[in-house]
């Protein structure tokens, strides 16, 4: 009876998006980043927003983009046109920099951060960094476009998909011109981390820790359902095969949990799952050849393939947890003791935190080692991943010897000893690749496989510029569009429906975009 | 309670048993978070998720962490600073704007009290951007100010408190001008000793709507220490993702102000509900 209850009261939880972690708490509330009062009026918008549901696009914007693309000359902006970047200043200063830095980071994320910024406060005197925790990504985002240049942090993180808001803002020292000036070495990098937070080949955050999509399951229901605990499956097609026979054996109730938040199963992982097919997910290369003028995700590839997930659910091999707004509703399915699923997919950023909490006991009957971590499984044969995480970016206009400071930082928090100990930490995936030549990382990527997954199918991706995923003005609120989208596909809604709307609201979004910047 | 016996013979006894079955299903299901907050909060955090409802572990050790590590006492206090300095300064101007709505005669004093009550159909959130952007000009982020000022004036304390004013007999006012009494010695020593009830209640709101305000602190505060408990709540959520019971040993201590408040005043509270409600 009791565990009827349980089960009951966890399901409505999951249903409301909410954890048992988040209940009685507001979900995040968002502000509009720009008023968005000024639509534009049908009749200006590009030509493509008014295609049909169906209706076929010109071959050239759906098939996977040819490598003889060409290269990105003509929105190249002169790093003389930027704000500069004095890289000496700090010498001439006297007395402690104070530097404030906003970040969104959580549990073993945030900590990871906070050893990280002790570390350096420690190693120098002149320099001082406070973090101050804005709560999530969203409200971090949200309190920096609302503030005015001087209430504004000297350092912020920021994840990938607002770059291009952030280089329009114009309020950064991009890092290239800090590079530049200082003659740094950048050559170690993986330059698809650097390409992520680039725009109009200009490099305007500094990379501090990559995550992508893996695939957490469950070792002991593997195990239970005669399927080899040391190999997850590694593609949709596979899921659907091993969900098959973990549901059929009677080892879990789902094979799958999936979810359909803004920054995971709703957004995240559709640009993620194009990319691994090949195909765009906005039009102009993705936005990175010139502006992207209209998203295509509603274009075949992105029908079947949501259509493909879809099924999964109908056929009871896939649990939908709604929108996961905490990030955590997806990880307490395969903890749900009356009917789990064996796997899900998260954020690598998560593993630090996932490992934290199953040492702490917080999950009866599952250890550390019950959990295995595999590539992203997509609707391609072969798993690939693209830049997530976030980066550090120069909040500009606050003086030489902040900006110098604030350099000074940036280039500790990439040293190849620094990334070592962060990567160790929290499960991203370091930035360069000789972070991992150093401990402790040098021993954990060997003890503990996991770790080294995020890396491994991000280096294993392809190096092509257009499919190193979507660039565009007002990213978050397509991801929000899209991610409603997903969600009434998730809970039943026509595929091909529910994305012409989305696409039609993610156009009207960009070309309102477009029309302020 | 009393014990009341129900005669099972009546038809009026069935009713009265029907009703406290009734009241009894009701109670369980409002009770039961507030049951299942306080069981996660007394576990340690490994039994948290195990036999979620069965109160099977004890520890207070929830509670010191989260008044530690949680940073507890300091929200604590600035949400007691913010929520005591606005309901002191509304009382204030409620009380004194009412006086003149109701009891002065100036031209335009109907227009003007529209004006005034019309700003109740306005939303908060309508102008929630607006009043951001004023008090980062102000220079007022991470501010007490910030955090007070905007709510310092209410509409609905003026027409809660013009209603009782109006009720009063103007031949006081006239009595105590006769005696030579100015309209804030009138308010002092006439008017206030006989509103006292309605002002307990509109004190009462203004605190418990203040303490729990959650958008506007969670806005303006980008530096840990100008937290508020409901602001500081959410940020602890994000940073113990991971530790249930502390963040529900967490809730209940920034709940238990306000149901130490809530016991203490209920009889204003109801009365409050009801001020107004019937003229005079």
């Amino acid at each position: 009876m009791l565990a009827l209850v349980a089960a009951g009261l966890l399901a409505a939880a999951c249903g409301n998006g909410e954890t048992i972690l988040n209940a009685g708490n507001e979900p995040a509330t968002t502000l509009p980043v720009e008023a968005p009062a000024t639509l534009p009026p049908v009749d200006t918008l590009a030509p493509g927003d008014t295609l049909a549901p169906g209706e076929t696009v010109p071959p050239d914007d759906t098939r996977p983009p040819s490598t003889t693309l060409p290269p990105p000359t003509t929105t190249t902006i002169p790093l003389a046109d930027l704000a500069e970047c004095p890289v000496d200043a700090l010498d001439e200063g006297s007395g402690t920099v104070e530097l404030t830095l906003w970040h969104g980071l959580n549990a073993e994320s945030e900590t990871a951060l906070t050893k990280l910024t002790d570390a350096y406060n420690a190693s120098q005197s002149e320099v001082r960094v406070e973090l101050q925790n804005q709560g999530n990504y969203s409200q971090t985002i949200d309190k920096y476009v609302q503030s005015s240049q001087g209430s504004r942090p000297d350092v912020v993180i920021f994840p990938e998909y607002v770059v291009q808001q952030t280089a329009d803002s114009d309020s950064v020292i991009p890092v290239a011109a800090c590079v530049e000036e200082s003659g740094y070495d950048t050559s170690t990098f993986q330059p698809s981390t650097l390409t992520a937070y680039s725009t109009a080949g200009v490099q305007w955050g500094m990379p501090l820790g990559v995550s992508n999509p893996v695939l957490y399951y469950n070792k002991l229901v593997f195990e239970a359902a005669g399927l080899d605990p040391e190999i997850p499956p590694r593609s949709l097609d596979e899921v659907r095969q091993f969900s098959q026979q973990i549901v059929d054996s009677g080892a879990a109730s789902y094979g799958i949990a999936v979810d359909s938040g803004t920054d995971s199963g709703g957004g995240w992982f559709l640009e993620q799952w194009l990319a691994n097919e090949g195909e765009l997910y906005a039009d102009n290369g993705n936005g990175r050849l010139a502006p992207a003028t209209r998203v295509l995700y509603d274009q075949p590839p992105g029908v079947e393939l949501l259509t493909y997930v879809q099924q999964l659910i109908t056929d009871g091999l896939a649990f939908n947890v709604g929108d996961n707004a905490g990030g955590t509703d997806t990880f307490f399915k395969l903890a749900d003791e009356s009917a789990p699923a064996a796997m899900t997919i998260g954020t690598s950023a998560a593993l630090g935190t996932v490992i934290a909490a199953l040492g702490g006991g917080l999950i009866p009957g599952l250890t550390v080692d019950d959990i295995g971590v595999g590539a992203m499984p997509g609707p391609g044969p072969t798993p690939t991943a693209l830049v997530g995480g976030n980066a550090l970016f120069i909040v500009k206009d606050k003086g030489d010897e902040k900006a110098a400071a604030a350099w000074d930082y940036i280039t500790y928090a990439v040293s190849p000893e620094a990334q070592s100990q962060y990567v160790t930490d929290t499960g991203y995936a370091p930035v360069r690749a000789d972070a991992l030549d150093v401990e402790p990382a040098l021993s954990k990527y060997a003890s503990d496989p996991r770790f080294r997954v995020a890396y491994d199918q991000l280096i294993a991706s392809p190096d092509d510029p257009a499919l190193q995923g979507p660039i565009l003005g007002p990213q978050r609120e397509v991801r929000g569009v899209t991610a409603r989208a997903v969600a009434e596909i998730f809970n039943g809604g026509d595929v091909q429906a529910a994305l012409s709307a989305a696409a039609t609201q993610a156009n009207l979004l960009i070309a309102d975009y477009a029309a302020r910047n | 309670m009393a014990t009341e016996n129900i005669n099972f013979e009546s038809p009026r006894g069935w009713r009265l048993a029907g009703r406290y079955m009734l009241l009894a299903v009701v109670t369980a299901v409002v009770l039961f978070p507030v049951y299942t907050t306080v069981i996660a909060a007394l576990k340690p955090g490994d039994k948290v998720l195990q036999n979620p409802l069965v109160p099977d572990a004890f520890t207070l050790d929830g509670f010191s962490d989260a008044w530690t590590a949680g940073h507890l006492d300091r929200y604590l206090l600035n949400s007691f600073v913010v929520a005591t300095v606005i309901t002191i300064v509304q009382l204030v101007t409620s009380v004194v704007s009412a006086y003149a709505f109701a009891m002065l005669d100036f031209p335009g004093r109907g227009v003007l009290f529209v004006v005034f009550l019309a700003t109740l159909l306005v939303p908060f959130e309508a102008t929630l951007v607006v009043n951001r952007r004023t008090v980062d000009s102000l220079g007022w982020l991470n501010s007490y100010q910030g955090l007070a000022v905007p709510f310092l004036a209410t509409a609905f304390g003026t027409f809660l408190m013009r209603q009782v004013f109006l009720g009063m007999p103007l031949d006081l006012r006239d009595a105590a001008a006769i005696d030579g009494v100015g309209h804030l010695g009138f308010l002092r020593h006439v008017g206030i000793p006989l509103v006292r009830p309605t002002l307990g209640a509109l004190a009462l709101f203004s605190f418990l709507g203040s303490w729990n305000q959650y958008l506007w602190p969670n806005l303006i505060t980008t530096e840990d220490d100008m937290n508020t408990v409901q602001s500081g709540l959410r940020l602890l959520r994000s940073s113990a993702l991971d530790e249930p019971n502390l963040l529900m040993a967490a809730t209940i201590i920034a709940a238990i102000p306000i149901v130490v408040v809530l016991l203490l005043f209920q009889r204003q509270l109801v009365r409050g509900l009801t001020a107004g409600a019937v003229k005079g």
